[in-house]
């Protein structure tokens, strides 16, 4: 056998010499982007379509925020949201209860040469939307009028006061180019057929979309040159990536910003653009075990929601007091209940509900699960036996349907979180009458909610509408059917270099994002 | 040799098919309205109705199932639920990244494990047959998307010497390099280990052989008579590992295409099962599939050339 031939000096100077030039000529050591130039964002994943009438949601409103005009957007005043005009409008206003007037910006260009922004677009798209995907984002509008090539007036049915807040500025009320999206076949995939906004589009599926400055673009200039959206599914991985300095900005789950909280890196900062979700566990008012309300109530005053909140959000959500979020009207700030196993047990004794056994129902995911758990051991301590059921997302969306079977028949109790826009109408509209074995899975009827609920819509003095939703929560919260959790943040982690913008439901801005 | 390739191409037609029908069964098997899995919980009565009218929802099982071989046969996969592009476009965007991160893997493992499994087994119990041993038990027993997470925190987070996700800048072969290393070092890694322990296992038994001291008699050089006349016999069943092998890093690349955010199958597959997009899951688990039966297939052949008796076994 012959001896290898390497020394071990030999050995040392390759080594040395393979690592020098590796380290010089190859491998750069990452650093934040150059500021001003390029700012690298996490998407979740490939915007499949970006018509606003037939796309998912999400990242695709991201992406018409980006490049399509709007006539109205979110802005956050002191704790409220509200809205204002974009800077494709010189005026939006709203005449009567009916009436929204509103003139465009003169000589905003269409890419592909398809001309300037007209109102007839206004009126192609949001007309086009009654007959979309998202068509109950405008179900109030009746029409748009054209009074001039830069002005016009939205019709609306019926008084609708969240019109603005809900419809125009969410991707709903995206405005594509009438003549562009003719050419397109009347409806369009992952590319705009054109572009009206500081930024153009360009995808590479699975990896990554980019953002560049529309050179035909006369409003505002963006804080940035070039925004690249990376492909990043898992939460976890985009993390690690802003760790790593690939990132400029990053949502962040529930664990890391409770760490980051409680040890902010260097030269990080964290912005929340808004909570609103909502979660709760419900009871089937319907069920035996459940019909006598002394047992519901029983029920609310056993479950620790605070232990909740740290044992499985590691504080970093909102107590939740009702339907309505933090940042919108109506919001409540405390429960007529509170945590007391005392009276919990009083009161079961007192409907004769000893030895209750009842199952709860839950999506599989870590944090829902944990919120089960502790729900177990709380009622555990009051005598309720608690059997924890799992589910994944199929079954889990259809056991209060009535339309998909009778399994809304053996329901008991059940953490759901819901989603909602910036105005409380729409968390209310799960709950009235004839959502019962749609969504109000509870199946609790009451002609003053339902009266309110209409009210509330019509209604365009703020106080009023205020008083409004507080009643209708506390209509909800006397059926006993419900224990309030929590508001889930959407929360981002970014270099204290830059200032973002982020709508409340969390879709990010880009054009509005700014060097610090 | 033709017999025998007749009957393995038979074999794989029909390992196919056994999947083509699993894969059918699934979107019936999971519980729940198949549209409204797919679209979520508030998709509208349209979206719903369009959906299952693409899927052929409306159709008998049986007829459902005839359409989607049917498809399947001409190369039409389907089309994705919400953009509407054909899947099989969907997937050869992906595969070349996929193919590239086993090959870097598997390639990096056999020029590393073959040549420490011949050193080990050359001189079996000496020090260096012992390192070897408890690296590859080492290697083996550690999961690669541990070994994913790990090297990213090191090398990317910590050191900041590679990048820690994505797979480059389109066009720049320098980047797209280097966003394959870590990666390939993570799903490649337990593949030294097997590697070395079996063509050692393999080295020991041939090296015993009478062939083998009729060389050395006749003075060949070690080196010869390794790598000339043992390694030739002993590499056989490390060829059907390594085929194996492949099957086993197209799974892998799963935590490894998620955690450094790369493209690829694996990733396609997790990004549609979660989005309950089920043409691009099935699209995509039939070509992973068929993707591991040609490599087995062809390890299969490549042995049955190198060895006759192989042959009559099937």
């Amino acid at each position: 056998m012959e001896k290898p031939n390497l020394s071990r000096r030999g050995f040392l100077a390759s080594s040395v010499a393979v690592g020098a030039v590796a380290m010089t000529s190859g491998w750069p050591t990452r650093s934040h982007a150059e500021m001003g130039k390029v700012l690298r964002l996490r998407i979740d994943g490939d915007n499949n379509v970006l018509d606003p009438g037939y796309m998912v949601g999400g990242t695709e409103i991201e992406a018409q925020k980006q490049c399509l005009p709007f006539l109205a957007e979110y802005v956050r005043e002191g704790g409220t949201f509200t809205w204002r005009p974009t800077h494709y409008v010189t005026k939006l206003e709203q005449r009567d209860p009916t009436h929204i007037d509103f003139e465009l910006v003169e000589g905003l260009k269409w890419s592909n040469g398809y001309g300037t922004l007209k109102a007839s677009d206004v009126k192609f798209s949001y007309e086009r939307m009654k007959e979309s995907d998202w068509s109950g984002y405008f179900d109030a509008m009746d029409h748009v009028e054209v009074t001039g090539e830069l002005t016009g007036t939205i019709v609306l049915n019926k008084p609708f006061a969240p019109f603005l807040m809900v419809t125009l500025c969410h991707g709903p009320g995206a405005i594509v180019c009438e003549q562009a999206v003719k050419d397109a076949g009347g409806k369009f995939t992952n590319d705009f057929p054109a572009v009206c906004g500081p930024y153009t589009y360009s995808a590479t599926p699975g990896q990554r979309v980019v953002f560049e400055l529309n050179p035909e673009w006369t409003g505002p200039e963006p804080g940035f040159e070039r925004v690249e959206a990376n492909v990043i599914t898992e939460v976890k991985a985009s993390e690690l990536a802003f760790d790593a300095g690939e990132l400029d900005c990053t949502e962040l789950g529930s664990d890391t910003l409770a760490r980051y909280i409680n040890d902010m890196p260097e030269d990080t900062a964290v912005t929340t653009a808004g909570e609103l979700q909502y979660m709760w566990m419900g009871m089937n008012t319907e069920h035996p075990k459940l019909q006598d309300i002394r047992v519901r109530q029983a029920l609310q005053h056993a479950v620790d929601v605070d232990s909740i909140l740290q044992g499985a959000y590691s504080g970093t959500t909102s107590k939740s007091h009702g339907i309505i979020c933090p940042g919108l009207l109506g919001q409540r700030h405390e429960t007529g209940y509170s945590y007391d196993p005392a009276k919990a047990r009083a009161l079961l004794d007192e409907a004769g509900a000893s030895g209750l056994e009842l199952t709860l129902r839950t999506l599989n995911n870590q944090e829902r699960m944990l919120t089960a758990q502790i729900i177990q051991a709380n009622l555990a301590a009051v005598g309720v036996t608690l059997k924890v059921l799992p589910l994944d997302s199929g079954p889990f969306w259809e056991m209060g349907q009535e339309s998909k079977g009778d399994m809304w028949k053996d329901l008991e109790l059940w953490i759901m979180r819901f989603g909602t826009t910036p105005d409380p109408y729409e968390a209310t509209q799960w709950f009235v009458s004839d959502q019962v074995g749609v969504w109000n899975w509870e199946r609790w009827t009451s002609e003053e909610f339902d009266r309110l609920y209409n009210e509330g819509i019509a209604e365009t003095d703020t106080a009023k509408r205020e008083a409004i939703y507080i009643r209708m929560q506390e209509i909800m919260e006397e059926t006993g059917a419900y224990v309030w959790i929590n508001h889930e943040p959407e929360s981002y982690a970014h270099t204290a270099d830059i200032t973002i913008n982020a709508a409340p439901s969390g879709e990010l801005n880009y054009r509005r994002f700014a060097k610090a | 040799m033709l017999i025998y390739l007749t009957k393995r191409l038979g074999l794989s037609a029909a390992v196919i098919g056994l999947v083509v029908l699993v894969l059918f069964s699934l979107l019936h098997l999971i519980p729940g309205d198949p549209a409204t899995i797919a679209l979520g919980p508030r998709a509208t009565p349209e979206a719903i109705a369009r959906y299952a009218a693409k899927m052929h929802l409306d159709e008998p099982v049986w007829m459902q199932f005839l359409i989607y071989v049917g498809n399947a046969l001409t190369g039409d996969l389907g089309v994705d639920v919400f953009s509407d592009r054909p899947v099989t476009q969907i997937i050869n965007e992906r595969i070349g990244f996929t193919l590239a991160l086993v090959c870097t893997g598997m390639g990096w493992a056999v020029i590393l494990g073959i040549p420490l499994g011949c050193l080990a087994a050359v001189k079996p119990n000496s020090v260096l047959d012992r390192v070897t041993g408890v690296l590859s038990v080492g290697t083996i027993a550690v999961p690669s998307f541990l070994v994913s997470i790990w090297a990213l925190l090191i090398f990317a987070v910590q050191l900041r010497w590679l990048p820690a996700i994505g797979a480059g800048e389109p066009g720049d072969m320098h980047d797209q390099a280097l966003h394959l290393i870590l990666p390939a070092f993570a799903i490649g890694l337990a593949w030294v280990g097997y590697l070395a322990r079996m063509v050692r296992a393999s080295m020991l038994e041939v090296m015993g052989e009478t062939y083998i001291r009729s060389a050395r008699a006749f003075g060949l050089t070690p080196r010869k008579v390794v790598f000339g006349y043992a390694l030739r016999v002993a590499i056989l069943p490390t060829i059907t590992l390594i085929g194996m092998g492949f099957g086993g890093l197209i799974s892998s690349t799963v935590f490894a295409e998620i955690i450094f955010a790369r493209p690829g199958i694996g990733k396609l597959i997790f990004d549609a099962v979660m989005a309950r997009n089920f043409p691009i899951v099935q699209g995509a688990v039939l070509v992973a599939t068929a993707l591991y039966i040609i490599v087995v297939l062809l390890s299969d052949l490549l042995i049955a050339w190198f060895d006759p008796r192989v042959r009559e076994t099937l």
